[in-house]
């Protein structure tokens, strides 16, 4: 599998949010009013201007307190359902090269609704207009032989980035290692999606939508219909 | 029939795989070709020390060769032997104490009881801070303590600050405070 890929490792992440804040800086992206909710996540949730969010989850598990922090991001699809959704290039394609996921303006006159549905990890945010904005790879920094801004500022070597190959082999070797002090260490969708995240807990302590498989919803009928009837839209279109 | 999201990924996973084969499928290269301009391309880079905390993470500030050198971008410096090029939410925030709109460019002075603030010249604001800190400075000077040891010092002031200085301005600083005589000098990054 050629392209590009992420390996998360949360137990190393320590919650600095440095890649929440180098996101934000590198896509200019504007802060948000914040309120104290009693929990150091902040902004609460992902948003039309925060692509990365470090989610914090306090849990007791057999009977000791468990800090869990998860940054979040977009998976970026190997087979992306978002894309399948917008049915539409000009709105959300591929990158060829890397497999980024990459969103554009002409998100808005798509069924927006739809294209967040569609998202088995509840990624897309829409702004006022209706376009949607998510996790871009760093499209332009990764284009241009640097690495995402997120996994740049990583003080720990929680973020990794690099060849799909490549983070394969350092996610499997991790796992090894965390699973003979962490038994319920586990890679999460290794092989649907580019942004793989390796945690010690039950992914759902995490988060609700940290693994798809877990996700407690079904896709849309219309989304169905699209992903099924899509090799004969693609073969009268070459035509 | 009930199509779960792990079920549909593996779907189309396999009629994506029956494309590939089939080799059919139309070019969309012109809109994913990406021609990207990185936004630092033509930066002047200046390295930079961090100026939050004791640890003092390298980094770089890109600015603008053209046009009226702002700053573009700051990032870890990789070549820094405490960081590597890694940096904490406030040094990956760094780009804000230069770029940025809420940032005062004018001394503000509000007088005592007063419920606004006024903008004043930069010549008034520090001939006023000398004028008070001389006073109060000259007012608690204490050359010797109860017990009639030495110790020149002033416990009417103190200083706390700066978070927005480095480590030499720092120490400059310091230097300062304590040829006034101060004793109670505090930084945010020890508190």
């Amino acid at each position: 599998m050629p392209g590009k890929s992420f390996f998360i490792d949360t137990s190393l992440c320590m919650a600095c949010r440095g890649c929440q804040v180098a996101c934000k800086q590198w896509n200019g992206l504007p802060a948000e009013k914040t309120v104290n909710r009693g929990t150091y996540q902040n902004p609460a949730d992902l948003s039309f201007k925060t692509y990365k969010l470090v989610r914090f989850e306090e849990v007791v598990v057999d009977g000791k307190l468990k800090w869990l922090f998860f940054p979040d991001q977009c998976r970026h699809c190997i087979d992306a359902p978002c894309e399948m959704a917008a049915d539409d290039p000009r709105a959300i394609y591929q990158d060829r090269a890397t497999g980024a996921v990459i969103y554009t303006g002409n998100t808005k006159k798509l069924d927006t609704e739809d294209v967040i549905d569609s998202c088995p990890y509840n990624i897309p945010r829409a702004a006022k207009d209706g376009s949607l904005a998510k996790c871009n790879m760093c499209i332009g920094r990764v284009k241009n032989g640097l690495s995402p801004a997120c996994v740049k500022t990583c003080p720990t070597g929680a973020m990794n980035f690099g060849s799909r190959q490549e983070m394969l082999e350092m996610a499997k070797k991790r796992l090894g290692k965390v699973k003979k002090t962490h038994r319920k260490a586990k890679l999460l969708n290794p092989d649907d999606v580019r942004v793989i995240y390796l945690v010690t807990e039950d992914p759902d302590l995490y988060h609700k939508f940290a693994v798809a498989s877990n996700s407690a919803f079904d896709i849309s009928r219309a989304v169905a219909l699209k992903r099924l009837i899509r090799p004969l839209t693609r073969l009268t279109a070459s035509m | 029939m009930k199509v779960t999201r792990r079920k549909f990924m593996q779907i189309s996973g396999a009629s994506a795989a029956g494309l590939a084969v089939s080799g059919l499928g139309f070019d969309l290269s012109p809109v994913r070709s990406h021609a990207q301009m990185l936004k630092t391309k033509h930066a002047k880079e200046t390295t930079t020390i961090c100026c939050y905390c004791a640890v003092g993470c390298g980094a770089i500030v890109q600015t603008d060769m053209k046009g009226d050198g702002r700053v573009i971008n700051i990032e870890g410096d990789p070549d820094h032997v405490i960081n590597r090029g890694s940096l904490c939410s406030k040094g990956a925030a760094l780009f804000q104490l230069g770029e940025n709109e809420n940032r005062l460019l004018e001394p503000m002075y509000r007088a005592p009881k007063a419920k606004k603030w006024k903008q004043v010249s930069w010549d008034w604001a520090l001939t006023q801070i000398a004028k008070r800190v001389k006073k109060t400075r000259d007012a608690t000077f204490a050359r010797k303590n109860d017990k009639g040891q030495v110790v020149n010092r002033t416990t009417g002031i103190v200083s706390v600050g700066s978070a927005a200085l480095d480590n030499e301005e720092c120490w400059i600083y310091q230097a300062l405070m304590r040829a006034l005589g101060l004793v109670y000098i505090e930084h945010q990054a020890r508190i």
